[in-house]
Order: C-alpha cells, then structure tokens, then sequence
C-alpha cells in the first residue's frame, strides 16, 4: 500500500522541568504542579501575566520549593514575608539553576523543547 | 474584577463547591469580598454540638495579604468561647497576622482554627477581654496582637 501524506499537523507540548528531586510527583488531583501561591500551573502563567513561559518565568529556592517567579517576589518584597519561604518559612535563598545543566530525563526529547510561543 | 484575589478565590471557591473538609460548609460567597464559613468541631472536644460561623474579608492583594478573618457575633450567632477569641469574634491566632503565609487557603485557615478549638482545654475569654472589646478596632487585622502562647 502507497501511502501519500496530504498534510500534517505537528502539536508540540512543554514542561518546566522541575529538576531531580522532583520525583514520580505528588498528582494526586492530576492537575499538574501549581504555584503555591496563585495556585495555577507552573505551566500556565502567573495572575499578572498573559503568556505562560518564558516571560513568566519559575523560582526556586535553596529549600527546593518552586513558584512563579512573579508571585514570589511579590511575596517577599512586603515586609510581612520577613524574607521567609512561603512554604516552610525558612529564609528565601533564590538557588542558581541553568537550564543547560538539568539533565535529559526519561521523557522523550520533547522534554526540551523550546516554550511555546 | 481580574485582580489577584479574585482569580486566586475562584479557585479556592471551586474546591470548597467540590469538596469541603469535615465540619466546614461554605455558607455564603456571592462575591470575592466578603465570605462566610460554617465551622464546627468533630470528634470529642469542649465545643461539641456548637457551630460558628466565621467571616472572611479579602482585600484585592490576596493571597500576599491575609484575609481578615473573625468570628460572627450577631443575634443568632456567638463567638466561640475560647483564650484566644475575643467576645467580639476577634481571634489572636498567628497564621492570621505575622505568620500568615500565602500558600495558605480559606480551607486551611478553617481548619487551624477547628484545630484550634479542638485542643482547647477551658473554655474561658481571653484576659483584658472586656478593655480589648471596647477599644478594639473594627477590622481585628489592625490589632497588633502578641502571639505568646503556642500551647493552644
């Protein structure tokens, strides 16, 4: 059988990748990790932005804890965040992360594709 | 109408629609101003067979600020009787002053506060009830209280 393709529709889809320590995940509600703070998906974007990605970028802390960047700094510049972690109040150290160095994981390589526009 | 607290509520609404935890009901929560919440302790404990009803007040930075919270205090309602609530349904607990934290919920805060009835010991007002009544404040936000007793 000759098969001919007439056309084709490509769907990409991404991840922040959340790094090692987060493991086979807490999903109980199958909603993906969401910010603790606006509690809407890493993925999706913070209350004051309109595009998820990379211009609404995630932080993480020393204490391993992920927000979206904007909430938490949101959060810590009000004197009553004492500059602590929302999550375990301990003192908010931003950890150095580079994307080049998070290793490939099991996912296929769409893992690392580029956000969506 | 987009602001912070309103996305954040409407998330928060569609939980407590689902699924409440044990002894809380949402009672009213036409807007994401003013919320009232059913709250009664299960199981054992001083308050057993009372129910209370607590007002939450958000203002648009919420979750960074803390909502305002407070036992109702009406005809038909009082405030539980308790070291730490005021008659006037003023409630010194940290979570809803310097410890707040934005992760926290409606829910949570509800369910500190169960909490916090069911370990009680006495039910007594707090000292310096009757002076703090009198000259307190409107919204218990704007009482700077001192959070010295972690026991209860």
């Amino acid at each position: 059988m000759k098969v001919t393709v007439k056309n084709w529709h490509a769907i990409a889809h991404w991840r922040w990748d959340l790094g090692a320590n987060e493991p086979e995940n807490d999903d109980i509600d199958g909603e993906g990790d969401v910010c603790g703070i606006c509690r809407v998906p890493f993925e999706g974007c913070c209350p004051s932005c309109k595009m998820p990605g990379d211009d609404c970028p995630l932080i993480w802390g020393e204490c391993t804890h992920v927000f979206h960047m904007h909430c938490l700094l949101k959060w810590i510049n009000t004197a009553a965040s004492k500059h602590q972690c929302p999550m375990d109040r301990r003192p908010w150290v931003t950890a150095e992360r580079t994307v080049a160095k998070s290793k490939p994981t099991q996912e296929p390589p769409l893992a690392n594709a580029p956000p969506l526009p | 109408m987009a602001s912070i607290s309103s996305r954040r509520l409407s998330k928060e609404l569609k939980e407590l629609n689902t699924e409440c935890p044990a002894g809380i009901k949402l009672v009213e929560a036409s807007n994401f101003d003013k919320w009232i919440l059913g709250i009664e302790v299960l199981g054992d404990s001083l308050y057993k067979g009372e129910s209370f009803l607590l007002k939450f007040t958000f203002d648009p930075g919420y979750p960074i600020s803390a909502p305002a919270v407070q036992f109702v205090v009406d005809s038909e309602h009082e405030a539980p009787l308790h070291p730490h609530v005021y008659s006037n349904g003023h409630i010194c607990a940290s979570i809803l002053g310097d410890a707040w934290s934005p992760v926290l919920s409606v829910s949570a805060v509800c369910i500190t506060l169960q909490s916090m009835l069911a370990s009680c010991k006495k039910k007594e007002r707090p000292e310096g009830n009757d002076r703090y009544v009198r000259f307190a404040p409107e919204n218990p936000k704007k009482t700077k209280f001192l959070y010295d007793d972690d026991t209860v």
